[in-house]
């Protein structure tokens, strides 16, 4: 049975938060709520949104973390937040007290993230909440109308799920609109003095090679219907919600374990609670060998920000950064060197990853780039919407930068683009050094 | 501060998605089935044998970069000596390429299913998706037999057939009750007469009884042209009409002929290993199935179904024969069906003289169009996905 009460976790919450106002942190107000194993794995399924719509592809992912954890294969994670104002955070009966304690700690290092990161300012923490709850009632409601029903729904949540990725992944850009954009090409026209805009096609759609299928398929294709665009919508907001999270995963977790182990260290606590502190801080901070361990490689990024110039610049570092400038500013030589990061890829003559470049003098900046080059949403590929013509052919196009793209999915995703857009796809990659068309 | 809420919840919010996922999974399970189908081997196993069947996970697709040299990925190796050049992981197939992909479980990421059902469950899952009403109306006959049966007790009836024991009970239950209501008294020494309502006979009354048992001759072309692979079809196909039937029917009897310039019945193992010579007379195989049936399967109490599997290459003095062959045997048959293994080879090879008289020699495949109705089907199976498309021909399922 559990080891602690709740006037206990009130009198550790107190604590922690006076201590978090003294590192002049600042968070939205945390609700956590308890809930057991089995709920906690519900959460883990609907990406932690207590009201998010319903899809089969949750009951997949619910029942493999409901065998992985009944096999032993991993074990829950300790805490789940969710970037919303309250933030909602989620606490499991089964853990002991001194769990609680960091995650109570770390959930408030989360928090302040979210409230102050820059790529977080447009993602409507006050609203986040009852946006999901009504979109899960709209989805809700097309499943049981009878000219709709639950097939139709899934095959349309099915086809914008395969391009949920497609969107911009700078947050904070206003997405203006064609009529928009048109004006400001207009201007920039009008007032041209030296010619160099006078090929520019004013008619053409879109005016701007648009990164975000789902809102340029959603807003361009007549022949959708009302509740198709309405999912399509959906789907497009959720993952413009989710990708500030995927931008930040490095920063994000690298300051919450800073600021748990520091809040921890200042909070008296008993020393056989201390002992699974650290038990656990050092579990989810270690380096996992041959692969890059989010957390670990956040804290020791801020912790070697701290030694070298101080926390106020790491303060800093969290409001402004994202993982890509992060790494960029702060990851260096001596850091690369002390992690001992390598880069690898699959090479299929021999059938083995191999070792490219291994941090050294000369190539750690190579290691670093390569490393910008698979955080965040930089491992997933670009395709970019390049015309709307008149017939209505959609001119999709991947933005080649050296990767090749899995053709196989490929093919599946272009399948469901198809599904979606009524008129004719074009979609074009380069593969092997040559221009291939779906 | 911070708010604290302990707040149960009784719903199981996964539970629909669940279900529907796992929806989805026997779908592709009824899917990978179809494939299994023409590569098991099994006709006349018992029920009871175990086999896997893998079914591929439904997967969520996504634009992915290849797994390639290009697409370089970084790891941390704190406190271990790491090299350029240096060989990590486990050797990795390299991946299945689109249109190459026979192999499950190779890709990341790709999630397998395995799952064991025997081969009733198997059948099972195979024909509940055919539209069994209407093919129970067209290939089914069950014979009917009446039986007497016992059919619990009557007040009346003939002497032989009274039930003392059931009498015994009537007259202790009118005992009792007249004790209760006080007009006999047990310890009086009065004799408790019998008396005629206590009478009981037993009832015998006629049941009708469905005969559901079925013969199935599987009659193949063993002769030269006849290679293994041609064989491997034919014997998928036949496996799955076994299954059908034995589904079907309460006993199912199999007799296996094979034929080439004469006919002769053999077990299984014969019938699909048996070293292929010499020519091809088809109505010998027919001819064979006949005397059988004289035999041994009256058509009044078997359903009997006949299956001919060749290539098509039959002696042309034979054709004629055949054809009439074919004609009887459908007369006495519930479903009989033609198959032919290969593609269809047309008409370019006209034999200049034939013992018929000079008139280009037609092959079986077009002489058995003109028997061709219900009961009588033809199909050709090309390759092993043919097997299931032919099988809902002949037996009338939605494709």
């Amino acid at each position: 049975m559990a080891d602690w009460s709740m006037e206990e976790l009130l009198g550790w919450d107190k604590e922690i938060c006076s201590l978090g106002k003294s590192l002049n942190l600042d968070w939205y107000p945390i609700e956590y709520e308890i809930c057991d194993y089995k709920e906690m794995m519900g959460h883990m399924a609907y990406t932690g949104l207590p009201t998010h719509y319903r899809h089969w592809s949750y009951g997949k992912s619910f029942d493999r973390i409901q065998t992985e954890y009944n096999l032993g294969m991993s074990g829950l994670p300790y805490e789940m937040i969710i970037n919303s104002n309250p933030s909602i955070s989620y606490l499991m009966t089964e853990n002991p007290m001194a769990t609680h304690i960091l995650t109570m700690a770390h959930c408030v290092g989360h928090s302040d993230f979210f409230k102050n990161n820059r790529m977080f300012s447009e993602t409507g923490a006050d609203t986040v909440i009852d946006k999901f709850k009504s979109a899960g009632k709209r989805v809700r409601k097309y499943m049981e109308d009878p000219n709709i029903g639950i097939d139709k729904v899934e095959s349309i949540l099915d086809s914008c799920h395969t391009i949920r990725y497609q969107v911009p992944r700078t947050p904070g850009l206003k997405r203006r609109n064609h009529k928009q954009l048109k004006e400001y090409y207009q201007s920039l026209i009008l007032n041209d003095s030296n010619g160099s805009w006078n090929n520019f096609d004013i008619n053409k759609i879109p005016l701007e090679p648009d990164t975000n299928l789902l809102a340029f398929i959603a807003k361009h294709d007549r022949y959708l219907e009302e509740w198709e665009r309405d999912l399509i919508t959906i789907v497009e907001q959720e993952s413009l919600y989710f990708i500030p999270q995927a931008c930040t995963k490095i920063m994000n977790e690298g300051w919450a374990c800073m600021m748990h182990e520091k809040i921890v260290n200042s909070l008296d606590i008993p020393d056989n609670y201390f002992l699974s502190f650290i038990r656990l801080h050092n579990q989810v901070v270690r380096p996992h060998l041959g692969r890059i361990n989010p957390y670990h490689l956040g804290f020791k990024i801020f912790k070697y920000i701290e030694k070298n110039q101080g926390f106020e610049e790491c303060l800093r570092a969290r409001e402004t950064h994202s993982d890509e400038t992060f790494i960029k500013t702060y990851l260096n030589e001596e850091l690369c060197k002390e992690l001992n990061l390598f880069t690898y890829s699959f090479n299929r003559r021999e059938g083995y990853n191999k070792i490219i470049d291994v941090a050294g003098k000369e190539s750690w900046q190579r290691v670093r780039d390569d490393l910008i080059k698979s955080v965040g949403l930089n491992s997933i590929p670009v395709v970019i919407v390049k015309e709307l013509r008149k017939d209505g052919t959609l001119i999709l196009e991947h933005e080649h930068d050296g990767r090749d793209l899995e053709l196989s999915e490929a093919n599946k995703v272009f399948e469901h683009i198809n599904r979606l857009w009524h008129g004719e796809v074009r979609f074009t990659t380069v593969i092997e050094d040559e221009t291939w068309e779906f | 501060m911070s708010v604290f809420k302990e707040h149960k919840t009784i719903a199981d919010r996964a539970a629909s998605d669940r279900s529907r996922h796992r929806h989805k999974i026997e779908k592709a399970i009824k899917e990978s089935i179809k494939d299994v189908v023409a590569e098991e081997s099994i006709i006349g196993q018992s029920g009871k044998k175990k086999i896997r069947i893998p079914v591929k996970g439904i997967k969520e697709h996504r634009f992915v970069y290849g797994v390639n040299e290009n697409n370089k990925q970084v790891g941390s190796a704190q406190g271990k000596e790491v090299k350029e050049g240096q060989r990590i992981g486990h050797r990795r197939r390299r991946q299945p390429e689109d249109g190459e992909g026979n192999n499950p479980g190779n890709a990341p990421g790709e999630e397998m299913y395995e799952i064991e059902m025997s081969l009733e469950e198997l059948a099972g899952y195979l024909f509940s998706d055919l539209d069994l009403p209407e093919l129970e109306k067209k290939n089914f006959k069950f014979t009917t037999q009446e039986k007497m049966k016992r059919k619990g007790k009557r007040p009346y009836g003939i002497r032989p057939r009274l039930s003392k024991k059931d009498t015994i009970k009537q007259k202790i239950k009118r005992k009792k009750a007249a004790v209760k209501a006080g007009s006999y008294d047990p310890e009086s020494g009065d004799r408790f007469a019998f008396h005629e309502s206590d009478l009981r006979y037993k009832h015998i009354a006629p049941v009708i009884k469905t005969n559901t048992a079925a013969v199935v001759f599987f009659v193949m072309d063993v002769s030269g042209s006849m290679d293994s692979s041609k064989k491997f079809l034919a014997r998928s196909f036949f496996f799955l009409l076994y299954q059908f039937l034995n589904h079907k029917y309460s006993t199912i009897n199999v007799v296996f002929v094979s034929h080439t310039a004469e006919a002769h019945e053999v077990n299984e193992e014969q019938f699909f290993t048996q070293v292929p010579n010499g020519g091809t007379l088809v109505s010998t195989g027919l001819k064979k199935v006949e005397e059988i049936i004289d035999k041994r399967y009256h058509p009044n109490n078997w359903n009997i179904y006949t299956f001919y599997c060749g290539d098509g290459d039959n002696w042309a003095i034979d054709n004629q024969e055949s054809l009439s062959a074919f004609k009887r045997l459908k007369e006495i048959n519930q479903a009989m069906c033609y198959t032919e293994i290969g593609k269809l080879q047309g008409h370019r090879e006209y034999s200049l003289f034939t013992g018929t008289g000079g008139t280009p020699e037609r092959r079986l495949w077009d002489w058995t169009i003109s028997i061709e109705d219900k009961d009588f089907k033809r199909v050709r199976l090309k390759e092993s996905k043919d097997i299931w498309p032919a099988f809902k021909k002949l037996f009338g399922g939605r494709t």
